[in-house]
């Protein structure tokens, strides 16, 4: 070599060796020389890799086979243990012949860029598995509203959506929403939030918080929108059951009120009437503080059989039977009230498969109904309730009649409704219950009311335990219910 | 004796609540008459006009606040005082608060009603 190409050579920001057939290192530069020493008698292989024999891949052997240029990314390693990436580049020195006598092998340092690749690669790696796992919809769309990505959460909820206009997609439809957020930040670039209804491909429904970003072009131009759907449907399912708490305490605490003011009289008349020693008038008040007591309990079993949405728990019950334990625990509140309280069981009514808690329940709260309709009822001077059973052969009847109060349309429209009470003292609970009940049974609760005339609330209750109804019993629910129920 | 004696009209659908405070009422030298409901104390206000309204707000029928709605729209009722027997505290306060054009009642009793702060009440007002 003539001595500028030397220089050149020397000069070179790379690592240049000239290997001859053995890939014995016959020439090499400063470069090389500074980070993996002296060259004389060493290999190629020796020197890059601390191998004893040829690699299985080699460009300088190519290019001695075919005399052509070659390159490949190699790892190499430095005389102080460094690792390196270089990109190999080879070429063919011929003599005066043109038959090649060596191999100049050129390695460029690119262990930054490798590295930098290294860090791209897990970054976006990193990203893609947040835009996947993150724990909401994420669905990107173009101008025309058309998914065009989408992460793991969204397809698996509302399917491939890729391609799809996101109005199909997220709620069914055949045009887009109004207002729509996504149009909306390509419009104005902002941010745009508003919760939604959407419906998942399993036809859920979901309740979700949409946000929808604008996203740009290095020009700064919206090219399309993410839009960010978190599930917020428990929250709602929360907010409705904390509404429902709400109206539960406001409706006991005004029904628990108008009891204690009950009591409260009855203790009145209790101790006023041992200061006058009028005996009549304290065993009027006693039966006020026993009737009261008694409601306060009936109202404390009801708040926890709303409460607890306990499971039925299936016997073979004998209608006849169970009817008349209600009427039993119910004749000393219609002495009391001087009331008549008529049963008429059909002896064969016969048995059903029932829940012996929940039936006791439902028919207490529909007995004491109709004795409140007729305690309230000041027009009639003779009251009656009662209460029939019959059976047929699908289902068992029982019937609580009252010649009470009755009820205008607006109170029997509304009288199965949570919290609703059309009496000073009511929780809303009761008959509320009583409707779950039967429908739990796979039954029903109907009734026929008139002003001034009385109620019937006829129950029907098939004598078959309905067969998508498998439940366990609650032991721990039913000893409650027990010890309240006394 | 029984000329000079003040009548309350009770209204409440409770027949125990009525029961309650119509005995306390009569203890203290009270007459009383009773209405079961708003209805009934319409009813009974045309027949008479007495001396003081004791009225429960949470009634079927017609309830509490329109029947004070309607005692403070008559020239012939509207100076009767009249306490209101709630159990729902703040019920009334709210009616009163968004309709300004109809007078606070002149006196609040929450349920349980304590006899002797009902029958302070009634001194004050009529006794």
């Amino acid at each position: 070599m003539s001595s500028p190409f030397q220089q050149y050579f020397e000069e070179m920001p790379c690592y240049l060796t000239v290997q001859d057939r053995d890939f014995r290192i016959i020439d090499a530069n400063k470069h090389f020389r500074q980070d993996f020493g002296d060259f004389e008698g060493r290999y190629c292989y020796q020197v890059y890799k601390q191998r004893s024999d040829r690699c299985e891949v080699c460009p300088v052997a190519r290019t001695f086979r075919d005399g052509q240029s070659h390159e490949e990314e190699e790892q190499v390693c430095t005389d102080r243990g460094v690792d390196l990436s270089v990109i190999v580049n080879t070429t063919p020195i011929r003599n005066e012949a043109g038959e090649i006598t060596a191999v100049m092998e050129m390695s460029t340092d690119i262990t930054h860029i490798k590295n930098m690749e290294r860090l791209l690669r897990k970054s976006e790696q990193h990203h893609h598995l947040l835009f996947n796992e993150v724990p909401c919809y994420i669905s990107i769309q173009d101008r025309d509203l058309n998914i065009s990505e989408a992460n793991l959460a969204f397809l698996k909820d509302f399917g491939n959506g890729l391609g799809r206009k996101c109005f199909e997609a997220y709620k069914h439809r055949g045009e887009p929403c109004a207002p729509c957020p996504v149009q909306e930040a390509f419009e104005d670039g902002q941010l745009h939030t508003r919760e939604e209804a959407v419906r998942s491909r399993d036809g859920t429904n979901r309740n979700v918080l949409v946000t929808a970003a604008p996203i740009r072009n290095p020009q700064g131009e919206i090219t399309h929108v993410m839009e960010m759907s978190a599930d917020i449907t428990q929250v709602r399912d929360l907010e409705d059951r904390l509404t429902q708490l709400g109206l539960l305490v406001g409706s006991v605490s005004h029904g628990l009120k108008g009891l204690l003011n009950g009591l409260a009289g009855g203790v009145y008349l209790v101790n006023s009437g041992f200061k006058k020693n009028n005996q009549q008038r304290v065993e009027k008040g006693w039966a006020t503080v026993q009737r009261n007591a008694t409601r306060i309990q009936s109202m404390v079993s009801d708040i926890l059989y709303y409460a607890k949405d306990r499971v039925p728990s299936w016997e073979p019950l004998s209608a006849s039977e169970v009817a008349e334990e209600v009427c039993n625990q119910s004749e000393l509140r219609a002495k009391e009230l001087n009331l008549e309280l008529v049963t008429a069981f059909d002896s064969e009514a016969g048995d059903f498969e029932a829940d012996a808690q929940g039936v006791r329940a439902m028919l207490s709260n529909l007995v004491e109904n109709s004795m409140d309709a007729c305690r309230m009822d000041e027009k009639k001077s003779e009251h009656t309730v009662k209460v029939g059973v019959q059976g047929f052969t699908d289902h068992v009847q029982f019937e609580v009649e009252d010649n009470g109060v009755g009820m205008d349309e607006e109170t029997r429209d509304k009288v199965f409704t949570l919290f609703f009470s059309s009496k000073g003292t009511g929780t809303g609970l009761g008959l509320f219950i009583s409707d779950r009940i039967a429908t739990a049974h796979g039954g029903s609760v109907d009734l026929e009311s008139e002003p001034g005339v009385g109620t019937r609330f006829v129950v029907k209750l098939p004598r078959k335990r309905p067969p998508d109804v498998e439940v366990e019993p609650d032991e721990a629910d039913l000893a409650e219910m027990e010890a309240l129920r006394g | 004796m029984a000329d000079e004696m003040k009548t309350v009209l009770v209204v409440d659908d409770e027949p125990d609540a009525r029961d309650y405070l119509t005995t306390v009422l009569e203890d203290n030298g009270f007459a009383t008459v009773i209405a079961k409901d708003g209805s009934d104390a319409i009813a009974k206000l045309e027949e008479a006009t007495p001396d003081l309204i004791s009225l429960d707000i949470t009634m079927p029928e017609k309830s509490g606040v329109s029947v004070y709605r309607k005692l403070k729209e008559d020239e012939r009722l509207k100076n009767i005082p009249v306490i209101i027997i709630t159990g729902v505290s703040d019920e009334f306060q709210k009616f009163i608060s968004t309709r300004r054009q109809v007078p606070p009642p002149d006196g609040y009793i929450s349920k349980p009603v304590d006899a002797d702060a009902f029958m302070k009440m009634v001194g004050e007002l009529i006794g």
